[in-house]
């Protein structure tokens, strides 16, 4: 599998209820989801929590995904980062080690592919246009889900700061991708 | 409506999947999208740019564990369970050489065999020992002491499953109550799935007093309409493994 069209073929068949097909789409798209899921919740158990619970989602509501919502990746991707920012609400002591962040990383990964091409160059070129500090603060918020008051806390800037920041830089972005 | 210009719309939908709307202006967010269909549109204009941010990351493999837990949590392979899992079950139906041979000892015989079962598939899934120290399960079981629900309460969730062996009535819920030991009035944990699974929020009341049991009612759509279970069919008590 290594084109959006061919995920596609796989997530709509796991809406009729094709698990061989489900189980091709995990194949495919779990180290990127878990990846992600990493970066947040930081603790192998948590993150791997979180992803399960992600494709008990997809599982059941695949029939549900739009074109409009992104590519099959991107969607998937939004169903885990919901599932990891609940979990990161809901735990109130976070983060207290970085333990498990160093893990054997795939640098050829073949999932890149499955964000469709165009969109991912186009953020991340969106992204480089942003300016510094309003780019990291973004990328707080978003690879590890921090809230406002810890990306405050993480880069010293004051809260009220950090918020028009974050604000502004959200708008630049969408100027930016629609553009 | 007023207020949700186009520009306040983006505002909120950006936030919100980035992670940085919180607390009430998160929850009236997530209200606002059940009511205006033009708002869940932006939302997704917002997912689609933002997670296509994921590609920037090399894929980790997770454990091989990972997908054979979805599987048993999606109960595709409950007729195949891998021989760690069979193996509980059969040491514990055989604990002692004396089985009792009355008659009206095997429902409970039956009851134990099905808690075996379930204690067997959730001691299946690897847990870190830090990570839940103890696990406290309930097991549903109908008249035949056939296991209906399973329900795992976690720290901060109440993870709820039906099995295939539970066949809902036509317009009828059913709805997980707490009976507390002080003999307070039965506190709705919320409705149960009627296939499939659910995560219900942990009421905070589960700590706060001693529990006597569970107890499940048969409920017309949406649940109880006065706040007290219409009519109790079954009660369970939790277990702590």
């Amino acid at each position: 599998m290594n084109s959006n069209q061919d995920a596609l073929r796989l997530l709509s068949a796991t809406a009729q209820g094709d698990r061989l097909a489900f189980e091709e789409l995990y194949k495919h798209t779990a180290g990127k989801l878990y990846a992600i899921s990493l970066q947040m919740l930081r603790r192998r158990e948590l993150a791997e929590d979180a992803v399960q619970e992600a494709f008990v989602r997809i599982w059941h509501n695949a029939g549900e995904y739009q074109q409009e919502k992104g590519s099959v990746l991107t969607w998937m991707t939004t169903i885990v980062r919901y599932r990891a920012l609940d979990m990161l609400r809901a735990t109130k002591s976070r983060r207290e080690s970085d333990e498990d962040v160093e893990e054997a990383e795939d640098e050829n990964s073949p999932e890149k592919e499955l964000y469709t091409e165009r969109d991912r160059v186009l953020i991340d070129r969106c992204m480089s246009l942003l300016e510094g500090q309003q780019r990291e603060m973004i990328q707080l918020a978003y690879f590890r889900g921090f809230t406002h008051a810890e990306v405050c806390e993480h880069t010293g800037s004051p809260l009220g700061s950090v918020k028009t920041w974050i604000r502004r830089g959200l708008e630049r972005l969408k100027r930016c991708v629609e553009a | 409506m007023n207020y949700l210009t186009e520009e306040r719309k983006n505002a909120l939908a950006s936030e919100y999947v980035l992670g940085t709307l919180h607390g009430r202006a998160r929850i009236r967010f997530q209200r606002l999208l059940m009511q205006h269909r033009s708002l869940r549109h932006v939302l997704w204009q917002w997912e689609s740019r933002l997670n296509s941010l994921g590609g920037g990351l090399a894929a980790v493999p997770p454990r091989p564990e990972l997908w054979e837990k979805i599987q048993q949590q999606l109960g595709f392979n409950t007729a195949e369970l891998p021989a760690n899992v069979v193996r509980l079950p059969q040491a514990s139906a055989t604990p002692h050489k004396e089985q009792p041979a009355n008659n009206s000892w095997k429902w409970l015989t039956g009851a134990a065999t099905a808690a075996a079962l379930v204690l067997a598939i959730f001691l299946a899934m690897p847990q870190s020992p830090s990570e839940r120290l103890s696990t406290q399960i309930a097991v549903v079981q109908g008249e035949k002491a056939q296991a209906l629900w399973s329900i795992e309460l976690g720290k901060n969730e109440l993870v709820v499953t039906a099995t295939v062996n539970f066949k809902a009535l036509p317009d009828q819920d059913y709805e997980l109550w707490m009976i507390a030991a002080d003999g307070r009035p039965p506190v709705s944990l919320g409705l149960l799935p009627k296939q499939g699974k659910l995560i219900l929020q942990r009421n905070a009341i589960l700590d706060q007093v001693k529990i006597a049991a569970l107890a499940v009612s048969q409920e017309p759509l949406g649940g109880s309409p006065n706040g007290q279970p219409t009519k109790v069919l079954y009660t369970t008590e939790i277990v702590t493994i």
